[in-house]
């Protein structure tokens, strides 16, 4: 890895490359925070720029932009209430109860730091793993696949604790949700109605902003608008987050900055994932469970670091295998083929100098958007002083205008309106939004790596009969049984 | 007998199961024990809608805890409301664009929304124009995506 040090060095020294990842890093944090458009938009909508540029430059510019997006992606959840992407979902639960309680600036330094030490370590580790964990996922198979995705959609037994009933039909809503359109393997169409836009399946920002956001702003209006919440930006000194707090935090770190490099480490899963799954298990670690949801900074904690460790952690496969960890690195992969690297395990022969060139631009990245966001952490607060009556009819529309980017056709407007009502109505049954959320991104992975399991072998037994896969089977399965065990388990202890 | 604010979603459930179930029960490819194939993933949501619905209405029946208001009559309407006016909106947009129907349904909403509020008529005007203004610079112009044109002008 030293031999290529001048190499990099040569790189990120550039002027032009500085400015790149600046300019970059800026757009990224701007696409990130605006609720609809995200980091993998912006690498989407600028990539055609990158062609005519030398590959560094192009990589540089590329990795700012993906790695802005998702670190912005905590502004939005906190300060709005609604995620500025999937990979922020978690980030709202505790992040705008904060803003809510007058600590916006509390909660955007923890998202702030959390990005920071997600992304800069998840870089480091990717650089030094990438081509030894390689070897270790060729050992699975959608046995395995599919056991994570079971363990992760159980998990929403933890999130929507208290009511067991309710987190399971959300998650149920969101797997129903997940089979629209054609289905993996049979190509089966289902729920179709013979409509050409169903047939694609529900996109992605349809679903969430419609449950999450508009569905918010309608029932808001409706109990009647709070007050304005109070901003406490003169209390923010520095980072506004002292190193004891971090010290306090640090096995919710380690943890989650794990799960996020494991899932982002999986082809297929993300940080979109990552975020729930290290909150649900943050909530289940920690000693104030029931101050989750209504502010507890562990949950931001949690989601960020989460969250921004899988973007080393999707880095691995993309560069040692070639195979997508998400869909920006799959974006990744076809502009840097344009550039004449063939991601895969011949790539750290061919072209080792520009894989660790990759690691360190983002290493480098997280610092540009920790300092850019401690620049701005005084400022972005100021949004909340934005009246109701003109933030929510503007988030409105730019919400109905994601939709309508999104394919160009007003028809996922009107999903989206669709599934405003849905929210609404899942608001007035008290179904919780995060656990349709999860298995609505699981769904098709669950689903396809089954069939694939079931042609392989016709038979349930091998999820039980291949050691991994068996081990997320009984992790699943508890989980399932949880709350019916801990009950056993009180009623046990009060006895004896 | 009222029913409960859980009684009724768990009906709904129930109901939905079946509905559900009746339409997965029209697919082509067979469910059998070595393949499950499609239907898989919308039974399991079925099942789900089934228990669930009768846990939270067996719950909710078991319960003697009242349920506390979830909004009221005025409540509602100013919901409706909302949800009319962003389908007159997104209708709006398909025959007349985005430029002529943001400012109108910006203007609408914010005079909606600002009831009891200190503001004027010059201010919620000039937000209306300056944000449809805005948005269409940025995405039109800054990223090169389209907004609606309206087909009466296309």
């Amino acid at each position: 890895m030293i031999e290529h040090l001048p190499y990099i060095l040569s790189q990120v020294t550039m002027p032009v490359n500085l400015l790149l990842l600046l300019v970059g890093n800026i757009i990224g944090m701007i696409f990130g925070a605006i609720p609809g458009l995200s980091g993998t938009l912006a690498v989407m909508l600028f990539m055609p720029l990158t062609y005519s540029m030398e590959a560094g430059e192009a990589i540089v510019f590329l990795l700012s932009l993906w790695v802005g997006g998702c670190s912005g992606a905590f502004i939005g959840s906190v300060l709005l209430g609604i995620p500025g992407s999937p990979s922020a979902v978690a980030t709202c639960f505790d992040g705008y109860p904060m803003t809510k309680n007058g600590q916006a600036g509390k909660a955007l330094a923890i998202g702030m730091v959390a990005s920071f030490l997600g992304t800069f370590f998840s870089a480091i580790a990717g650089g030094f793993l990438s081509q030894t964990v390689a070897d270790i996922a060729f050992m699975m198979g959608p046995w395995e696949y599919f056991g994570l995705c079971f363990v992760a959609i159980t998990m929403v037994l933890a999130i929507s604790k208290g009511n067991m009933f309710k987190g399971l039909t959300s998650a149920c809503i969101g797997l129903l949700l997940a089979s629209v359109g054609f289905s993996p393997i049979d190509a089966e169409p289902r729920f179709v109605f013979d409509n050409m836009y169903l047939m694609g399946g529900l996109g992605m920002t349809v679903v969430l902003i419609g449950v999450f956001g508009v569905s918010s702003i309608v029932l808001s209006y409706g109990k009647g608008f709070d007050p304005l919440p109070a901003v406490d930006t003169k209390s923010i000194k520095g980072l506004g987050i002292t190193l004891g707090e971090i010290k306090e935090n640090i096995v919710n770190i380690i943890r989650s900055w794990l799960i996020g490099l494991g899932i982002g480490f999986l082809p297929g899963m993300g940080a979109g994932l990552s975020n729930l799954v290290a909150y649900s298990s943050a909530k289940n670690a920690s000693k104030k469970q029931e101050l989750f949801g209504k502010g507890n900074p562990e949950g931001i904690w949690a989601s960020e670091v989460s969250n921004n460790a899988a973007i080393g952690g999707s880095m691995i496969p993309m560069a040692a295998l070639g195979i997508p960890g998400d869909s920006t690195t799959a974006l990744l992969i076809g502009a840097l083929t344009i550039h004449g690297l063939e991601m895969g395990p011949m790539v750290f022969r061919n072209s080792g100098n520009v894989i660790y060139l990759m690691f360190f631009v983002v290493a480098l990245c997280a610092i540009v958007c920790l300092v850019l966001q401690a620049l701005g952490m005084r400022v972005f607060p100021m949004i909340l002083k934005v009246p109701y009556h003109y933030m929510y009819p503007a988030l409105l529309v730019i919400s109905f205008i994601s939709a309508y980017v999104d394919s160009s056709s007003l028809y996922k407007c009107g999903m989206m309106l669709v599934f405003a009502v849905v929210g609404i109505v899942m608001a007035f049954g008290g179904l919780p939004t995060s656990p349709l959320i999860l298995a609505f991104i699981l769904g098709p992975t669950l689903e396809k790596n089954m069939l694939r399991a079931f042609q392989n072998t016709g038979t349930a037994a091998t999820f039980f009969t291949r050691p991994i896969s068996c081990i997320f089977m009984i992790i699943g399965i508890c989980c399932v049984f949880s709350p019916i065990l801990k009950t056993i388990f009180a009623k046990m202890k009060k006895k004896a | 007998m009222k029913l409960k604010r859980d009684q009724i979603t768990g009906i709904v459930l129930i109901l939905l199961g079946v509905v559900v179930a009746v339409l997965v029960s029209q697919f082509k490819v067979p469910f059998s024990v070595s393949y499950p194939g499609p239907k898989a993933l919308p039974m399991i949501s079925v099942v789900g809608f089934v228990v669930c619905g009768a846990g939270i209405f067996w719950e909710s029946t078991k319960s003697k805890k009242e349920e506390p208001v979830f909004l009221v009559k005025e409540g509602w309407i100013r919901i409706l409301v909302s949800l009319a006016l962003l389908a007159v909106y997104i209708l709006g947009m398909k025959y007349l664009g985005f430029l002529i129907c943001t400012p109108v349904i910006c203007y609408i909403l914010t005079t909606l929304y600002a009831k009891g509020s200190k503001t004027t008529l010059k201010g919620r005007i000039l937000f209306s124009v300056a944000l449809t203004v805005i948005i269409y610079v940025i995405y039109v112009y800054a990223f090169g995506l389209g907004v609606p044109d309206g087909e009466l002008f296309w």
